[in-house]
């Protein structure tokens, strides 16, 4: 009975020691847990691609994303909990102002991706032609309504002179229903979502009318001063996938299948247009520049809100010192 | 006062004097963990952060303008998902097979993810404050329902062949028997159902709303201003106790007919 396991055995215990193996010391890869605000999506090709295609693991990382709706990445990565989250520039200057030690480190999107949508036969094709409506807005917080007040303002307009519906994320439904004249949106997500549906939509892009710092890479002053080369590989293995992904989007569209679940199943029309509509923000220049402009105008648009008490040191909230 | 009384307001008094010390140590460990911790504001304000954003919050208007929004949700919720669920409950009670017939969709009523449905209901009836109302008296349902059937199943056969021997009419029995008997069981379910109904509204504010204690959290969160997320989350505490009190309260003063026994109301 033992001899018929005996060889057997032998060429199990070989297999399994030769699957194991004898690594040579390689350094071992720093863990990044990396929040980014939403759930998977196209929209973050860039990681895919940079996973996909290695960059992170030649710059010595191991990245996970966190697509946690809930998780503040502003909030963890001030309190130190984690070194990176991908967030809009709002939020930095939001989290500074609480005395949260967060620092942009990477621009990602050229210009702020909100925008207002409504149906064509509203003929709202101006900022100005807003006024009297009753627009629909996720909140009346976040990026959103940051974005459109930053729409309102470029056209001389108060909150006041429009209605505002709180609804959610229901803008579509909300728009398809005629249930507010126009709705506040994320370029990328809504309108397409609209076409896809046969409804026809004029689209007003806050992009058009105002200057402000979006979506980017932020880490915190301690990761900084303690680990700034961290933060460079970090930060230049990003902003390569983002150049692969921008490049190559029939490629890049294909690689998102393996990271998102179900795009394979999703209207690739709809899907493919989501893609090239967030790659056109993609367009900083140098790449992961930050425009001191658009930070300057994002400050204006939050003291006019009254959402910052005083002007903030604005050197200390964003830095191109790892981009070069 | 009647001996029973004395003894019964004697007894209470520890009690709230053992709530109120525990209430103290509890805020001066919270006080020592924010400051030996060295935890940033964001993370764990102290509770004297807490208590001058309170006052802000007080002298802007802020905090009463959304508590009062809440509280109207919670009231108006409560008043539908009570009565909906009580006068259902009555005939569900009587009829076996009704009961057996509904009961898929009543176990349904429960199970339904509020939180999953709520964006449903923000579609079908708007952001305003009909979808909250209609959210809370969702959640109240359920409980109020159960308890409902169970009260008035749980009168006793001989006190209700005894209203049949005095020739009592459908009415008489219920106006003099059931509610009576059922008293108990009925109270307890508005007690779960008053601070459900709470997080029914928060529930609602916090995937759509304009104004409300849930609309506050999420604005303050939006600022990271952490001090005003526990006003508010304590505001609504405060309000889910109280509206527990006042039952409570009720509780005593419609079954004072019952024994005097001290374990009969539990605090």
């Amino acid at each position: 009975m033992k001899q018929k396991f005996f060889i057997p055995l032998i060429l199990f215990s070989l297999i399994l020691t030769s699957c194991t193996g004898i690594k040579p010391t390689a350094t071992p890869l720093t863990q990044i847990r990396l929040p980014v605000g939403y759930i998977p999506n196209v929209q973050f090709a860039p990681f895919y691609v940079a996973m996909e295609k290695g960059y992170y693991k030649e710059a010595g990382f191991d990245l996970q994303l966190d697509y946690s709706m809930e998780t503040s990445g502003t909030t963890l990565v001030g309190a130190g909990e984690l070194q990176f989250a991908v967030v809009s520039g709002e939020q930095v200057l939001l989290g500074r102002e609480q005395g949260l030690p967060v620092v942009y480190a990477m621009a990602w999107y050229k210009d702020f991706p909100v925008a207002v949508v409504a149906k064509q036969e509203q003929g709202l094709r101006t900022p100005a032609d807003l006024a009297g409506k009753r627009i629909g807005i996720p909140g009346l917080y976040g990026a959103s309504y940051i974005g459109f007040r930053a729409l309102l303002s470029a056209a001389g307009l108060q909150e006041s002179d429009v209605t505002l519906d709180s609804i959610g994320f229901t803008q579509v439904e909300a728009i398809a229903a005629d249930q507010v004249q126009a709705a506040v949106v994320y370029i990328a997500n809504e309108p397409i979502q609209l076409r896809s549906k046969g409804i026809a939509v004029d689209v007003i892009p806050v992009a058009d009318y105002a200057h402000l710092a979006a979506n980017g890479l932020i880490t915190n002053e301690k990761t900084i001063r303690e680990n700034p080369d961290l933060v460079r590989r970090f930060v230049k293995a990003t902003l390569r996938g983002i150049e692969t992904a921008r490049l190559n989007p029939d490629e890049t569209y294909e690689i998102c299948k393996k990271y998102v679940e179900a795009l394979a199943q999703a209207d690739e029309a709809v899907q493919k247009e989501v893609l090239v509509t967030s790659i056109a923000f993609w367009n900083t220049d140098p790449p992961g520049a930050s425009d001191p402009q658009a930070w300057e105008n994002m400050q204006e648009v939050l003291l006019e809100m009254g959402l910052l008490r005083a002007p903030l040191d604005l050197s200390k909230a964003y830095t191109n010192e790892f981009i070069k | 006062m009647d001996e029973a009384s004395k003894i019964k307001k004697s007894v209470r008094f520890p009690n709230l004097l053992s709530a109120g010390f525990s209430l103290l140590l509890a805020l001066l460990l919270w006080e020592l963990l924010s400051w030996l911790g060295n935890i940033p504001a964001f993370m764990l304000p102290s509770p004297g952060a807490v208590w001058e954003r309170f006052l802000r919050a007080l002298q802007d208007g802020s905090l009463l303008r959304n508590s009062a929004v809440t509280l109207f949700e919670v009231l108006a919720g409560l008043t539908l998902g009570v009565s909906t669920a009580a006068g259902l409950g009555y005939r569900l009670a009587k009829s076996v097979r009704l009961e057996r017939a509904l009961s898929p969709y009543i176990v349904a009523s429960q199970s339904i993810p509020v939180v999953a449905i709520a964006p449903l209901l923000i579609i079908w009836f708007g952001p305003g404050l009909l979808s909250k109302v209609l959210i809370c008296a969702l959640i109240v349902f359920f409980p109020v329902l159960i308890n409902t059937i169970v009260g008035m199943r749980s009168v006793p056969d001989d006190l209700r062949d005894l209203m049949r021997s005095l020739g009592a009419t459908r009415w008489q029995t219920f106006r003099y028997l059931e509610i009576h008997a059922a008293l108990p069981v009925l109270l307890g379910g508005l007690r779960i159902g008053a601070t459900l109904a709470v997080i029914g509204a928060v529930v609602g504010e916090f995937v759509a709303s304009d104004r409300g204690l849930g609309f506050l959290v999420n604005v303050a969160r939006g600022l990271y201003d952490t001090s005003l997320v526990f006003v508010a989350v304590l505001t609504l505490v405060a309000m889910a106790l109280g509206l527990y009190g006042l039952v409570v309260l009720l509780e005593t003063r419609l079954l004072s007919w019952q024994q005097p026994e001290e374990g009969n109301v539990i605090r």
